[in-house]
């Protein structure tokens, strides 16, 4: 009797099954525990159909403690099993605190719908702007607390001077090979995209430029040649969102 | 694509800078033509059944009962549903056939041979009432086009809890 | 509204003195189903002449077949069905009470939408005169629906969105789902619940059928931008170039055909049973359609628009933050990135890298804005209605942000 519950006893369940706890983020804690009863359930009725369901061993008080015989036998019984799935609702859901009514305001656990305009967005006069006081206190937090998507923020100065403009439009126009956009950036202290916005490449450089790279592109070979084209088609996708 | 900086237009305006000729002119949004698609029922209601043939034989036994249907049942059936255009032709040493004509181009018939004036009005309705579809199991309760009221879950939102 | 033509099948069939094999009934009944199908029946009627002798002239039934196969005759000298022809169609009937069509809209109206002014090129027989009033109907009741509803769309997913709604592929899908099908070669004998036109040939471009006559000046220019405003002015309501009409005995595609037959029925609704009943039909059979307007957007540099956007409206500048991420360093990273002017968010997208969701961060921000839609929109033509409340103006704003000579 002892030996049927021998294959899962004997080993850790999460390493069994692949189950990899620590790579998870610190967002999706909550899931985990989910798949792991989820998965805990699937393989127990792969390899054993027939072993009784008090087994399981997520039924256990605990998971650490190491499976027996002898330590689920005095669960055996179905109104127990059903006593221990049985989930409690959440405590938003109790009566309230304060004892008067109240709404229950659970957020969807999805991504925000483009049909709901976001407060900043709505007309002074729109009613909406004033019913949803409570939903912006939430996001007003930890806005200045959340991680940049940029590494570093550029450090804007607002140096430059129409003689320096004219400077960078002249020395492009003139010696387009020694002053590209970057090394004109590098020389004025300024994006390369300031210089982009002030004065476009000449024509005879425009002309050198597309032959360099149909000579770069000449030696993609297939896969390079797909996966350039792949990863423009993805960028395109993101403009229709899809 | 813009290194380094996200808000590119609030960049301070240089006045003094003529950028008209510098650069070319983008459209900010562009349409995607498609067609709006059907949803019969929710607006008007287009019964899917467009036409019924009723073929009987003058002689075989078999379609005694629907020469019943064809001159006591089948008048009143019309005038119920005018929107079903009823063809009634003989088919000499044949069984008796229904047969309905859907939108979506397909017909469905049934055999009523030796069957009374009730069970062929019973079938009868089976062919009204039918979309012209193969039959297909449901397995949900409701199809809609619509966006569910909550969203698609994503592990990324709602009430998050750290590890 | 005679549905049956019971009456006749069953006399003949009941009747004992019928030979089943006679050859007068053999040929009756092949003339029978050339009645329903489209063929011309010419040859089958010069049978029925020389076999006039064989039958017994007692028999009511034959004499009414004779007839009717006279009368055919006559019908073949018209280009469409005569409308007294109308009252005897069984499918014309079943339409009319498919699509709940008002009583006051007589049969004869709805076989004069079914054909074709390649068909029948005499104004006052096919349904180019209701086509027209339906086709200004349709294109105003989606136009202020679209405005009202969405006041900040841009002006080219407006377009899309009317081509969406009431557009020619539209329509001719519209004019399927309502069972219509098409005649095989329009003419006098056709039963006139089918659809009437003069197919175009095969392998004629599509260009050639209909001769462009823009009111656009300098339209040859094809190097000159063409703004979408101006569209407005000289172009059709979906912004496509305006058509001239096809040339007389041209021909027309099946899709031209089934859209102008279905303005024509709303047209002609309009004009038997009013305008409530026009509007009721609009609402019922177009409005009611889904269609996803946030599908229609294609943005091709949404962060920047987003920016301009933001400065234009004096709103903060916006920024991208990152709000949750998962397996930054593996092979499938998921970052989320919210898009925040001040403190309040914007947008929020999802992607495999930042760059992705910033972009889509910024792309739902914006269509945040652009689907902005007032509490209960009301639309001008519901003024009309009895009883309506004081009209109060549809919202207005700046709206679409104008494209700018801007890198």
């Amino acid at each position: 009797m002892p030996d049927i519950v021998k294959p899962l006893s004997h080993v850790p369940y999460g390493k069994k099954f692949g189950l990899d706890t620590s790579s998870c983020g610190r967002c999706i804690g909550q899931p985990v525990i989910f798949d792991f009863r989820a998965i805990a359930t699937m393989a127990a009725s792969i390899t054993m159909p027939k072993r009784p369901f008090l087994t399981l061993p997520f039924l256990l008080p605990s998971l650490t403690e190491s499976l027996s015989i002898g330590a689920v036998r005095h669960q055996s019984s179905y109104r127990r099993t059903k006593q221990r799935l049985r989930v409690k609702p959440d405590a938003s859901f109790g009566p309230s605190q304060q004892g008067r009514d109240q709404i229950i305001y659970n957020p969807p656990s999805s991504a925000p719908s483009v049909y709901h305009t976001p407060s900043k967005f709505l007309p002074a006069n729109d009613v909406r702007r004033v019913m949803r006081p409570a939903a912006a206190a939430t996001a007003t937090a930890d806005v200045n607390e959340l991680p940049s998507v940029y590494k570093t923020q550029p450090e804007r100065k607002y140096h430059l001077t129409p003689e320096d403009v004219e400077e960078i439009r002249k020395l492009r126009l003139n010696d387009p090979m020694t002053w590209s956009r970057y090394s004109l950036a590098k020389k004025f202290e300024c994006s390369p995209l300031f210089i982009a916005k002030v004065c476009g490449a000449s024509p005879e450089k425009k002309a050198i430029q597309k032959q360099v790279l149909e000579a770069v592109q000449s030696r993609w070979g297939p896969k390079r040649r797909m996966a350039r084209e792949d990863r423009k088609l993805r960028r395109e996708a993101w403009g229709r969102d899809e | 694509m813009f290194p380094g900086s996200f808000p590119v237009g609030v960049r301070k305006p240089c006045k003094w800078v003529n950028l008209k000729n510098t650069s070319i002119t983008t459209m900010p949004v562009k349409a995607i033509k498609t067609i709006s698609s059907a949803r019969n029922g929710v607006g008007a209601f287009i019964l899917q059944c467009k036409r019924l043939d009723f073929h009987y034989c003058n002689f075989g036994g078999s379609s005694r009962g629907m020469l019943s249907f064809l001159t006591k049942d089948l008048a009143a059936f019309a005038r119920e549903h005018p929107q079903i255009e009823i063809r009634v032709s003989p088919r000499p040493a044949k069984h008796p056939v229904i047969k309905g004509h859907y939108i979506n181009g397909h017909e469905k018939a049934i055999c009523v041979r030796n069957l009374e004036p009730s069970e062929i009005m019973k079938k009868t309705n089976i062919l009204k009432e039918a979309n012209g579809e193969k039959l297909k199991r449901t397995k949900k309760p409701v199809t809609s086009l619509n966006e569910s009221v909550r969203g698609i879950w994503s592990p990324y939102h709602g009430d998050l809890r750290g590890v | 509204m005679k549905r049956l033509q019971l009456q006749r099948w069953s006399s003949t069939a009941l009747s004992p003195r019928v030979r089943t094999n006679n050859r007068l009934h053999q040929q009756l009944y092949s003339t029978g189903l050339r009645l329903q199908s489209t063929v011309s029946p010419l040859q089958s009627e010069s049978a029925i002449s020389e076999n006039v002798e064989d039958a017994s002239f007692q028999n009511p039934d034959a004499m009414r077949h004779i007839r009717r196969a006279h009368k055919r005759k006559t019908q073949l000298q018209y280009p469409s069905p005569p409308v007294e022809a109308a009252t005897q169609s069984a499918k014309l009937a079943a339409l009319h009470a498919r699509l709940y069509l008002p009583s006051r809209l007589p049969l004869q109206t709805l076989a004069r939408t079914l054909v074709d002014a390649s068909a029948d090129s005499n104004v006052d027989f096919n349904n180019e005169s209701l086509a027209t009033l339906g086709h200004d109907l349709l294109a105003n009741y989606t136009s202020e629906h679209l405005i009202c509803t969405y006041p900040r769309l841009p002006l080219s997913v407006t377009f899309a969105a009317m081509y969406a709604y009431v557009g020619p592929k539209t329509l001719a899908a519209i004019s399927k789902e309502w069972g219509i099908d098409n005649a095989t070669v329009p003419g006098g004998e056709v039963d006139p619940g089918f659809l009437q036109f003069q197919r175009v040939a095969p392998g004629t471009a599509v260009e050639d059928i209909s001769q462009l006559k823009s009111a656009r000046p300098y339209a040859d220019q094809k190097n000159w931008r063409m703004t979408v405003s101006s569209k407005i002015f000289y172009d059709d309501e979906f912004g496509d170039a305006i058509k001239g009409s096809v040339a007389l005995g041209q021909g027309v595609t099946d899709e031209t055909a089934r859209a102008t037959f279905v303005r024509a029925v709303l047209g002609a609704i309009y004009l038997h049973a009013g305008r409530p009943a026009a509007k009721r039909f609009f609402e019922q059979h177009i409005l009611s359609r889904h269609l996803n307007i946030s599908e229609l957007f294609n943005f091709s540099q949404p962060a920047r628009d987003l920016a301009r956007l933001c400065a234009r409206e004096n709103f903060e500048a916006p920024v991208a933050k990152i709000v949750s991420e998962t397996g930054r360093k593996s092979r499938s990273p998921v970052f989320v990135v919210g898009i925040f002017s001040g403190q309040d968010k914007l947008g929020e997208g999802s992607g495999s890298s930042l760059m992705e969701a910033r972009e889509r961060a910024a792309l739902s921000a914006l269509k945040g804005w652009y689907l902005y839609t007032p509490i209960n929109p009301r639309v001008p033509s519901s003024m009309e209605e009895e009883g309506a409340a004081p009209w109060k103006p549809a919202h207005i704003d700046l709206g679409e942000l104008l494209p700018t000579e801007d890198g």
